[in-house]
C-alpha cells in the first residue's frame, strides 16, 4: 500500500481489503486498493448523516467493495475471452451438458438413458458424417487467402472447426432425442422417424452456423471478427468493390465479403495484415 | 452518437454526478443507493465513456489531512445521456439536489 493514510483503517477493513483485492486483476489492484482505502477512510472519519449505525455502513461498504472487485474481474474475463474460440467451444459444451442433464432427468437414470440412446446413437454415427459431407459439398463458402497462411494457424483452425462441428452435431442429436422422448413410449416407430427428421434439421441449421462462424473468425487468433462496415454501392457491383468488411480487433487482418458473387470476385477475401504492420514498423 | 439506454439507478448516479457530487461516498449519500450499486455503476459509466475519473491532487488532500479521493466527472456524452434520462424519468431532477460547495 503505497499511499499512506492520515490515520490507519480499522483492522476489519484492512483485512477485508487484503482478502478481496486478490479478486481484482493484478494490473488494477493497486489503484483499486487506493480508491477503497480512501472511500473507507472517509466513511469512518466524515460519517454519514443518513446512516447512523456504523455496523450497517461497514456491511454496506463490504458488499460494495466485493461487488466492485467482482465486477472488475468479470470485466477482465469478458475482455480476455470475448469472441474467442475457447469461449465458443465452452458454450457449446455447456449446452451439450445441459441437454444431457435434461435427457438424464427425463429417463431417470444413467442405465435407462443408455438403453434409450443405444439405437438413436447408432443411427447418429451413420447420419452425421453423411449430412456433413453433403452440406460441405453443397456449401459455396470459400475464402481466398492473400498470403500463405502459417501451418500452425491452419492446423489450429481445422481443429477448432472439427471440435465445433462435433459438438454442434452432438447437441443437435441430444435435442432431437429429448424432443421425441415424450412420444417414444406410445409411438416408438413414429418417434424414431421424427427423431431422425429433427436431427437432420437441427444438424443442417447447426452446420450452417458452423460454416458462417468459421468464415467470420480471424485466421490467426480465431476470435470473432468485429466492426462490420459496408463498403461500396450496389450500383457499382460490376465495376468496383461492393460488400462488407470485417476486421480482427487485434489487427491480424481484414475479411472482405462481397455482397453478391461476380466473375471477378467470387468469394470472401482474407487480407493478412501481420506482414503489412511489420513492414510499416520497419520503415 | 445514439443515446445509451440507462437503468434508473445509473441515470440517478449520472444525474448526481452532473450536479456536482463527484465521488463515490458523496453519490451514495445523495442518492441513498447502496455501495454495491453505486461503485459497479460508476465503473460501467466510465467504461461507456459517460464519465471519466481522475485522482484528486495529493497536495490538496494532504493540506486537508485526508487521503486523495477519486473524482468522477461527466463527459460531453454523459451530459447528453443525463439530459435524455431526465426527460425519460422526469422525477429524477427532483430526487437529487444540486451540490452547494
Amino acid at each position: 500500500m503505497s499511499h499512506r493514510l492520515p490515520s490507519p483503517l480499522p483492522l476489519f477493513d484492512r483485512n477485508l481489503l487484503r482478502i478481496v483485492e486478490k479478486v481484482v486483476p493484478r494490473a488494477e489492484r493497486e489503484e483499486w486498493s487506493r480508491a477503497w482505502e480512501a472511500e473507507l477512510w472517509h466513511m469512518h472519519h466524515c460519517g454519514s448523516p443518513r446512516r447512523t449505525s456504523i455496523a450497517g455502513i461497514t456491511a454496506d461498504f463490504s458488499i460494495g467493495l466485493t461487488r466492485d472487485a467482482l465486477w472488475l474481474r468479470t470485466e477482465s474475463w469478458r475482455h480476455t475471452f470475448s469472441g474467442t474460440a475457447i469461449l465458443c467451444l465452452a458454450l457449446l459444451f455447456g449446452l451439450l451438458l445441459l441437454s444431457t442433464m435434461v435427457a438424464l432427468i427425463l429417463n431417470g437414470s444413467c442405465y435407462l438413458l443408455g438403453i434409450y440412446l443405444r439405437d438413436p446413437f447408432g443411427r447418429f454415427l451413420l447420419e452425421a458424417p453423411l449430412i456433413f459431407v453433403t452440406f460441405a459439398a453443397a456449401s459455396r463458402s470459400h475464402i481466398e487467402q492473400s498470403s500463405a497462411s502459417r501451418r500452425m494457424c491452419w492446423i489450429r483452425r481445422q481443429i477448432f472447426f472439427a471440435a465445433k462441428t462435433t459438438l454442434t452435431s452432438l447437441l443437435a442429436f441430444m435435442l432431437s432425442v429429448n424432443i421425441c422422448w415424450l412420444i417414444h413410449a406410445h409411438f416408438p416407430v413414429v418417434a424414431e422417424l421424427l427423431q431422425t427428421l429433427f436431427f437432420v434439421i437441427f444438424t443442417l441449421i447447426g452446420l450452417r452456423w458452423v460454416f458462417w462462424d468459421q468464415e467470420r473468425r480471424c485466421k490467426h487468433c480465431l476470435r470473432s471478427l468485429a466492426t462490420p462496415a459496408r463498403v461500396g454501392r450496389p450500383s457499382h457491383n460490376l465495376l468496383e468493390w461492393n460488400g462488407t468488411e470485417l476486421i480482427c480487433k487485434h489487427g491480424h487482418g481484414l475479411l472482405s465479403v462481397p455482397e453478391m458473387e461476380t466473375s471477378w470476385c467470387q468469394s470472401s477475401q482474407w487480407i493478412d495484415q501481420i506482414g503489412a504492420w511489420g513492414e510499416t514498423a520497419s520503415i | 452518437m445514439s443515446n445509451p439506454r440507462l437503468s434508473h439507478s445509473a441515470a440517478l448516479i449520472l444525474k448526481a454526478l452532473s450536479l456536482g457530487h463527484c465521488f463515490g461516498f458523496d453519490v451514495m449519500e445523495v442518492t441513498g443507493l447502496p455501495s454495491g450499486t453505486v461503485y459497479p455503476a460508476l465503473r460501467r459509466l466510465e467504461r461507456d465513456e459517460l464519465v471519466e475519473s481522475k485522482w484528486e491532487p495529493e497536495k490538496e488532500a494532504t493540506a486537508n489531512q485526508r487521503p486523495a479521493r477519486r473524482y468522477y466527472e461527466v463527459t460531453h456524452e454523459g451530459r447528453v445521456a443525463a439530459l435524455a434520462a431526465t426527460q425519460r424519468y422526469p422525477l429524477l431532477a427532483r430526487l437529487v439536489p444540486e451540490k452547494h460547495s
